[in-house]
């Protein structure tokens, strides 16, 4: 075959900033940055627990009641609540259901997985903390 | 019937001359019914006869037409002038692509991947045509139907920046193809093909950015066949674990 690539090809690299480019892509970093959150709150609860253990219950619960950390776990919860939409919604759009002769769509899943996940939320706290 | 006056710019990049691309403005006059691609040729028939892009069928079927427009990946034989009315239309070639000339780019890694996935009905023993075809029902067809869709024009590519970051990556229309055999009721090629969707670079890259599902000019879905590859792989592999002899 003849060599066709006489002149060095001209290839754009990704610039940093690709994902400002459309609404989509912002939206799928805002998706990823979110998890972020769910991480350092793991890690102040960790920290927390490790409170428990080496010292007493109260320490771990002072900890807990510090406004600073209140007021990271309320930021932690709204983008960990958003966090999980997009997946439970991503969910929908990746295994619909056959029901009859139609799917189901996406935003259902996500409507389905939210009562879910308060029901599951709510059996939790009545189980280690109002029964 | 008056006539508008379109402003396009388009990248020009001659590789035996110009050490970076460039833009060049034109003035095309349209009429309603006309899209991008016919500005350009218009351009290459009346001021520019340098100018250099591809293009075949003109009607969405050939997938040779795709470009950067505004920014996003399109067939130019599709976006229609009278959208951008007012507006300076900018037309780039596909993003994550190497340029060879202009708006043309080099296709060579996707016809790489495209063989790679074996796009072929693979049979353990095929049968002489005088035993019939290999039937399939209406369920059967409609399991992969989309997926067949596929006019490999790369826009999936232009859009994925998993790609853009790592060419390695076996991309967005090679898994939906692939997925689309896999699919198939007649094929009995997974064994060979599981191994190929599954390597490093294969459908475990896919973060879920899923532009490659908003742009594709066909209805195809590759983001949710890259997903349903993932599933299926993780579940034989499950099943191996499990039931090492038969699980299959």
């Amino acid at each position: 075959m003849e060599d066709n690539k006489r002149y060095p090809e001209l290839r754009k690299q990704l610039s940093p900033g690709w994902w400002t480019a459309n609404r989509h892509y912002a939206m799928y970093m805002v998706r990823e940055w979110t998890s972020l959150f769910v991480a350092l709150y793991s890690l102040i609860f960790i920290y927390g627990l490790s409170l428990w253990a080496m010292g007493s219950r109260a320490d771990f619960l002072n900890f807990l009641k510090n406004p600073a950390v209140v007021g990271f776990s309320l930021i932690a919860l709204v983008f960990t609540m958003y966090h999980a939409a997009t997946w439970f919604y991503l969910l929908g759009a990746i295994s619909p259901v056959k029901i009859g002769r139609s799917r189901t769509k996406p935003w259902q899943a996500l409507v389905l997985n939210l009562i879910l996940l308060v029901i599951v939320s709510y059996l939790a706290i009545w189980l280690l903390v109002l029964r | 019937m008056s006539q508008n006056i379109a402003t396009i710019r388009v990248t020009r990049y001659r590789p035996e001359k110009d050490l970076k691309p460039y833009f060049q403005e034109y003035k095309v006059p349209y009429r309603q019914d006309m899209v991008v691609l016919d500005a350009l040729n218009y351009i290459k028939a009346e001021i520019d006869g340098s100018l250099t892009y591809r293009w075949s069928c003109r009607m969405g079927v050939c997938g040779s037409c795709g470009a950067n427009i505004d920014g996003e990946p399109k067939l130019t034989c599709a976006s229609f002038l009278h959208d951008f009315k007012g507006r300076t239309i900018t037309v780039e070639p596909m993003t994550n692509f190497p340029v060879i000339k202009d708006l043309v780019v080099d296709m060579e890694d996707f016809m790489e991947k495209l063989v790679k996935i074996k796009p072929w009905i693979i049979r353990e023993k095929e049968t002489p045509p005088e035993q019939g075809e290999y039937k399939q029902s209406a369920q059967e067809l409609e399991r992969y139907s989309q997926f067949s869709s596929c006019i490999n024009c790369m826009l999936c590519y232009a859009a994925c920046p998993i790609y853009g970051l790592n060419e390695k990556f076996l991309g967005p229309a090679a898994t939906a193809l692939a997925y689309r055999y896999i699919e198939d009721s007649r094929d009995q090629g997974k064994d060979v093909r599981f191994p190929i969707v599954h390597e490093m670079e294969g459908v475990w890259e896919c973060t879920l950015v899923g532009e490659c599902s908003v742009v594709c000019p066909k209805g195809v879905d590759p983001m949710l066949a890259i997903q349903k590859t993932k599933i299926l792989g993780a579940t034989n592999a499950l099943k191996s674990l499990l039931m090492p002899r038969g699980g299959r």
